[in-house]
């Protein structure tokens, strides 16, 4: 049974106009599969839709053999206890420092206890190379510390899935291999991720598959060795060779 | 002008006003934050409510809003009883003016709301917080933070507003001077004493104010 399927779906943000059509996608326990493709082809949206973020106008998708109600708040609670997303602008709460923009979801949405809650948080924290700035505010970080926390708030929801949205362009190019190591340890942990990157050597190196989108459809799916290196859809190559050239 | 400033003998009536003032503070508390907790949830309804409860609140916050707090009150003091609702002064006084800072504060924290980054809802939104949870956790301190200084102001307002309370002798500051003044008929003394007593009231409220605001919501107000 994949972790996450999704059947037939299609999502729009103004009717009539669709930004996603027909979107097939399984993604296996484990697996972690990266989105690529222009901009303006869907990822974000995509992950916006599993994140439960846009209702889709029509299709499936099922997480973990149970099928999600995009319009039922049980349904979305229990979707959102298994999916935490990291999104491209970080999206921290301005008015939390940075331990309280990490512990507020395990503590007051879970009811979690604090002081475990707290412990985790430091761990992550330490993880993502933040050790020492748990009382600072997000506008006194960083673009890449900032993200980082963003990372780390998302993983102390202990998701099952993990939905990555460009999460590296604003790290420092010294920042992307901490973010990379804990990616793979996530990946060895048995998380599912599913990520959209435009760093192709990143991708290349973490996705178990592949996954190109253009206009709002999966053009291809494959390992990354088949979509880098031997493309079969036209579109395919010509992303990749223009990519690569750059 | 032959009239002979008498200060020395209204202050003794000083510790008499100055009790009065803390009448006036009382007043004013209870009125801002009944008002704010209307003003919230006013504010949540033309949000997120639907388009009927938008025009109910609407109407309300129009009608308060476009006339003097003064006539609301008088409305409630001298109306309401004929319909059978008999209020004290003091209990007149507040209603009018909690109604009339809920009109407000309706408005001022709906501003509050429309400012909040849609990046932050849509974090609050995944994490899995319900509406009253992003209500408590991310949009409130927005509002204490942004709007601060309409909030401080608005406070300054209703201390100054509860001394339409000394019309209905309720005996709150302006209500205690009016008191003095009549029996000692020394009616620029004691306003002068008065408005001196204000002064500090609001001089005070807002030091507190600001420091609340720097350390709670690290605005950067300054004290004076």
């Amino acid at each position: 049974m994949p972790h996450l399927e999704i059947a037939d779906l299609s999502a729009s943000y103004e009717k009539g106009v669709d930004v996603l059509s027909g979107i097939d996608l399984q993604v296996e326990r484990g697996e972690i599969l990266s989105l690529i493709g222009p901009s303006g082809s869907g990822k974000s949206t995509l992950l916006r839709v599993i994140v439960g973020l846009l209702p889709p106008d029509s299709g499936r998708m099922v997480v973990d053999g149970t099928p999600v109600n995009f319009h039922d708040k049980r349904s979305l609670r229990d979707l959102r206890g298994r999916c935490a997303i990291v999104f491209q602008q970080y999206n921290l709460f301005q008015n939390m420092n940075v331990m309280r923009n990490v512990t507020i979801a395990p503590t007051k949405i879970k009811k979690r206890a604090a002081a475990s809650v707290r412990a985790e948080a430091e761990a992550l924290l330490e993880k993502v190379g933040l050790g020492d700035k748990h009382d600072a505010y997000p506008d006194e970080l960083s673009g890449g510390q900032q993200q980082r926390v963003a990372i780390a708030r998302a993983l102390a929801l202990k998701p099952e899935i993990l939905l990555l949205d460009e999460v590296t362009s604003a790290l420092d190019p010294e920042l992307v291999n901490e973010v990379l190591d804990a990616v793979r340890v996530l990946a060895g942990e048995g998380m599912t991720m599913v990520v959209v990157s435009h760093e192709m050597g990143f991708v290349r190196e973490v996705s178990t598959r592949v996954a190109m989108m253009d206009e709002g459809r999966i053009v291809e799916t494959g390992t990354p060795e088949e979509i880098f290196d031997r493309p079969s859809a036209g579109r395919t190559r010509d992303f990749v060779a223009k990519i690569l050239r750059g | 002008m032959d009239y002979t400033f008498q200060f020395g003998v209204i202050a003794k009536h000083l510790p008499y006003l100055i009790g009065g003032a803390w009448l006036s503070l009382l007043l004013a508390f209870l009125a801002f934050w009944a008002g704010a907790v209307i003003g919230l949830l006013g504010a949540m309804g033309k949000t997120f409510g639907g388009r009927v409860l938008y025009r109910v609140i609407d109407v309300y916050v129009v009608f308060f809003t476009n006339t003097p707090a003064l006539v609301q009150i008088y409305v409630i003091f001298y109306g309401l009883p004929d319909l059978g609702i008999v209020l004290s002064p003091f209990n007149s006084v507040l209603l009018g003016l909690t109604l009339n800072c809920g009109a407000y504060l309706t408005e001022i924290q709906r501003a509050g709301f429309q400012s909040v980054r849609r990046e932050e809802l849509e974090a609050a939104e995944t994490l899995g917080m319900s509406l009253w949870q992003t209500v408590r956790y991310v949009i409130a301190p927005h509002i204490a933070k942004t709007l601060y200084a309409p909030l401080s102001n608005f406070y300054i307002w209703i201390v100054l507003g509860s001394s339409m309370a000394g019309i209905f002798a309720v005996e709150e500051l302006t209500g205690r001077a009016i008191n003095v003044s009549s029996s000692t008929f020394r009616t620029i003394e004691v306003f002068t004493y008065t408005a001196g007593i204000y002064v500090v009231l609001t001089v005070v409220a807002s030091a507190l104010l600001a420091l609340i605001g720097r350390h709670a919501f690290r605005v950067k107000a300054r004290i004076f």
